[in-house]
């Protein structure tokens, strides 16, 4: 049989693929040709789902038959701010009824931002034999109850991360459902939780997972307890304390201290909550290994969190409050060069008057003396076109740029220009920018420099800005792996809308809330775009109740082949050729 | 080998005779001699020799499989002869792996596949991630062009083939039944329709707009917008009469679900199925105006950026009129903004005006008691 020379050796595709893991990857070998997105669909084993109504769990089920990992995401990210009422969906329930029946050996099954009941949680536990990871992240609906049932039956468990969901604890004692002879867990993040937790069981599980490397707890396990579990756990690469206060006594600060000493893997540090500055240099031990340091929580305020910071030279990422203030963060710029990504959060963000010296100037530093950095989050009250101008100059592999400053519409303090020049300049000279959120006085033209230069950008997020139609369009247009676009309260209408909506299809999904998009225009969508779920979240009832031209409240636009969703509350509603007909 | 051997040390000669040779043949017909140790690396050749017996002279020659060419047996020999040698530490052969593994993609892929039929797994391993990496990072076409792949996967494959959804029976008969009662409601709602007034609304600008982007072609253009025209009136008059509509067709087909409830897949393909008649109808329907703008990676890109530019003016001429709308628009949705900061009495943060902040944080704000509210510097 004569082989055209070059051609690839089919035989060994599938031994090709099982390199070949990431998503984006696997995607594009699928869509390559027919018999590559046969012999792909069948050796997939991980999937990742941005939106779980983009597609229904029996399309998935039907096309790859061996998964043994699932990661779906429910509500939009602004959800995170509250912008999502309460009840619009994102229930995983259908998911996991479904997963259940196809795959017996299901391994893993990560969430975000959905809303899983106890009752899934107690399918999960019954229907997946193998099963070793659970992540649920900004997840809402569940009890200790359901997290009773995973630890009593899941025998191989390696991982249960809860971070940032909110979990009703009905009862203190589902840690001890994890049976004596459990002893596979590897990670653990129960932060989130709000009650305690019997620490007994907590230690005794510590003591006897051989294999656990992440172990993040909650606020209530005292700080004279940490160093029993760090002591029993000396092969942990990543710890969340609890509280970190307590009266200051020799014997509790050296036995600590000891016991931080013993841990010679951790690399990575968080929790802090309410701490006593007095305990911190028990932690010093550990510092100059530390990569990453999580004082989102902490209220450490200047000498203590320069001190602590200072101790830490290998740091790629802090995540901070803005207790620590230009000072802090020049000492910041000054010791840790292999900082990569740096988050800084506002410790008062509804006071009217700064309390704290944490200006442009601070990130100004860091950008000046950390040549690696390419992520930021930035809470702030003041910037200037000129700064902005400054961090794009030093930081041209930045890919995620997030300024928040807090006062909407605030322009450039010191020329009172709006701050289009500034993202300009960020977005021209970050060619590998992927996100990117506005904030300040801003005009069409920030989104006109976006259009033009932000080429890889993915997820853009604009609040208050804009004048037209244009800026819109500009981006819609533009931005040519544009995946993500949220809007809020920006005077964005139907035109630039639906002059673009072929892009929308090429988008995951499109928010857009408090801006001037009709309800006629919403209806257009939704009837001539097929593959889109336009729909109209509206808490001041029916749609058709107004007239056409009438702004919808809130708008989101997702693709889909999975048609319009069933398990809409009633303050939703979605647009499409049917309900076009019964609104008539 | 006699030849090779003329003139030599007569101690080498000696020495050399007692090494093993394993006869192989290549599959351009060259018959040549492998040392034993290096040929029997080869897991396909051991299994020759010690199975069959065969390779032991030249007339009993092992034949390499098809896709074993000279030139890349002459590699695998060069890999087997470093590999089998025993005191090698394990970054020399790393080593070694990353110098043999580069050549170009042609070499690559036929070594790849000569490895594979002569069952020399460490081999396979090592192309067969030398090609994962090449795939990693590139498009579709890209890879199609690498390797010289057909493009034969269709439009609708491309986004999610609903295959085998028609075989079932009991779908196809659900099917009908669902035609058949939307074909009764929309009759039903015709009826209703008996005055059918050509209300004039204005609005032409989102109309006028959308089929000037998916025209381009006059004739079609000047047709498509009267059609859009009637099309919004009926519509309009529809939203007149019959709101219990709504309800009914809604009970027709909680009707059907109810029926199929038992049976979750059942319903879905139902919905996939017409969800497929449904694009059948939007893709061959030549009055659809949004056909147009799924074609658009295709247009050419003159006329592409001609739209750009109408888009563009078409905007600026609204704009002229915009801001007169926009106040009207702003002024109807003003009374509904929600109130700056209101925290109700369990300290939830529900609804907030201007500041954008995520929800974790308001907690951590709420719950931190000891943080010191104010800091004067």
């Amino acid at each position: 049989m004569l082989r055209k020379a070059n051609s690839f050796p089919e035989e060994v595709l599938e031994h090709v693929l099982s390199f070949i893991t990431n998503d984006k990857d696997r995607n594009a070998v699928s869509l390559v040709c027919k018999s590559w997105y046969e012999i792909e669909r069948w050796c997939r084993k991980r999937i990742f789902v941005g939106n779980c109504y983009a597609v229904r769990p029996e399309m998935v089920i039907r096309r790859f038959p061996e998964l043994r990992s699932v990661e779906l995401k429910g509500k939009p990210h602004f959800a995170d701010f509250n912008l999502v009422p309460d009840g619009w969906g994102g229930c995983v329930c259908p998911w996991i009824a479904a997963l259940a029946t196809a795959y017996p050996w299901l391994e893993e099954i990560r969430l975000k931002r959905m809303v899983v009941s106890d009752e899934s949680l107690k399918v999960i536990a019954k229907s997946f034999k193998n099963f070793k990871v659970l992540v649920l992240s900004s997840c809402e609906g569940f009890s200790t109850d359901g997290l009773a049932a995973v630890a009593a039956n899941c025998r191989n468990l390696r991982g249960l991360d809860l971070r940032e969901s909110e979990v009703d604890d009905l009862s203190v004692q589902w840690l001890s459902r994890f049976p004596d002879s459990f002893t596979s867990l590897a990670s653990l993040n129960i932060s989130c939780l709000g009650v305690e937790v019997s620490f007994s069981a907590l230690e005794r599980l510590v003591g006897r997972c051989p294999d656990l490397k992440i172990l993040q707890l909650n606020h209530a396990v005292p700080l004279d307890k940490l160093a029993n579990l760090l002591r029993s756990a000396p092969q942990l690469v990543e710890l969340g304390t609890g509280a970190y206060s307590a009266e200051l006594k020799p014997d509790v600060f050296s036995k600590l201290a000891g016991a931080f000493s013993g841990c010679k893997e951790l690399r990575s540090l968080s929790g802090f909550w309410n701490v006593f500055p007095g305990y911190l240099p028990a932690v010093y031990p550990v510092c100059s290994g530390l990569k990453s340091l999580n004082l989102r929580y902490a209220n450490i305020q200047g000498a203590d969190l320069i001190k602590l910071v200072s101790q830490c030279p290998s740091l790629q990422r802090l995540w901070v409050l803005d207790y620590i203030e230009d000072i802090g963060l020049e000492a910041l710029a000054a010791c840790c060069k292999d900082l990569t990504e740096l988050r800084v959060f506002p410790s008062d963000p509804y006071g009217v008057e700064p309390n704290v010296s944490l200006t442009e100037r601070g990130l100004v530093s860091v950008s000046e003396g950390c040549p690696k950095l390419h992520s930021v989050l930035y809470f702030c009250r003041q910037m200037t076109n000129a700064a902005l101008v400054t961090i794009a100059k030093n930081c041209p592999s930045m890919t995620c740029f997030r300024l928040c400053i807090i006062e909407p519409r605030a322009p450039d303090y010191q020329t009172l220009r709006p701050l289009d020049l500034g993202f300009g300049a960020i977005v021209e000279n970050c060619k590998d920018l992927r996100r990117l959120s506005l904030s300040g006085l801003l005009t069409d033209r920030v989104f006109e420099y976006i259009g033009t230069y932000a080429k890889k950008l993915e997820m853009l997020s604009v609040a208050f800005a804009g004048d037209s139609d244009l800026g819109l369009h500009h981006v819609l247009s533009g931005c040519e792996k544009l995946c993500k676009l949220e809007i809020r309260d920006c005077p964005f209408g139907d035109k630039a809308l639906l002059a673009n909506a072929a892009k929308l299809e090429t988008m995951r999904s499109l928010w857009m809330s408090s801006c001037c998009v009709s309800f006629g225009a919403c209806k257009l969508l939704g009837q001539k775009m097929p593959r889109l779920n336009v729909e109209v979240i509206d808490e001041r009832g029916p749609p058709e109740s107004r007239p056409e031209s009438c702004p919808v409240e809130k708008l989101y636009i997702y693709r889909t082949i999975a048609g319009p969703r069933f398990d809409m509350p009633g303050f939703v509603w979605t647009m499409d050729e049917d309900s076009v007909s019964r609104f008539s | 080998m006699r030849d090779c051997l003329k003139g030599s040390n007569p101690v080498a000669i000696h020495f050399q005779m007692m090494r093993s040779y394993t006869w192989i043949q290549t599959t351009d017909g060259a018959v040549q001699q492998v040392e034993q140790e290096v040929a029997m690396f080869c897991p396909l050749i051991c299994q020759e020799v010690i199975q069959k017996g065969m390779g032991s002279s030249k007339n009993y020659a092992i034949f390499l499989p098809q896709r074993v060419g000279t030139s890349m047996f002459s590699l695998i020999l060069d890999y087997c002869r470093f590999h089998q040698v025993p005191g090698r530490s394990n970054k020399e052969r790393k080593s070694f792996d990353e110098k043999f593994v580069r050549m170009d993609t042609k070499r690559l892929c036929e070594l790849t596949s000569a490895a594979e039929s002569l069952q020399l797994k460490p081999l396979v391993d090592l192309t067969s991630r030398a090609l994962a990496r090449i795939i990693e990072g590139k498009t579709p076409e890209e890879i199609r062009e690498i390797f010289h792949l057909p493009d034969d996967l269709t439009e609708e494959e491309k986004l999610e083939p609903l295959k085998n959804t028609t075989d079932d029976p009991r779908i196809r008969l659900l099917n009908r039944l669902y035609v058949k009662k939307r074909k009764e409601l929309k009759e039903r709602e015709k009826l209703k329709n008996v005055e059918a007034e050509e209300e004039h609304v204005d609005d032409r600008s989102v109309d006028d707009l959308v089929s000037f982007i998916n025209g381009g072609d006059g004739d079609s253009k000047g047709m498509k917008t009267s059609k859009n025209r009637k099309k919004h009136q009926k519509r309009k008059d529809r939203q007149k009469c019959a709101p219990e509509m709504h309800k009914k067709e809604s009970n027709v087909f909680s009707l059907l679900c109810h029926n199929a409830k038992h049976d979750h897949e059942l319903q879905s393909s139902l919905r996939e199925t017409l969800k497929l008649q449904d694009a059948a109808d939007v893709i061959f329907s030549p009055t659809v105006e949004f056909e147009d703008v799924d074609i658009d990676s295709e247009i050419d890109p003159a006329l592409k950026e001609e739209i750009d530019r109408e888009v563009e003016d078409f905007a600026r001429i609204l704009n002229s009129d915009w801001p007169e709308r926009m106040q009207e628009l702003l002024s109807l949705g003003q009374e509904r903004r929600p109130a700056q900061l209101s925290i109700n009495g369990n300290g939830n943060l529900k609804r907030y005006g201007s500041i954008i902040i995520p929800r974790t944080l308001i907690h951590q704000s709420l719950h931190d008691h000891h943080a010191p509210r104010r800091l004067l510097k």
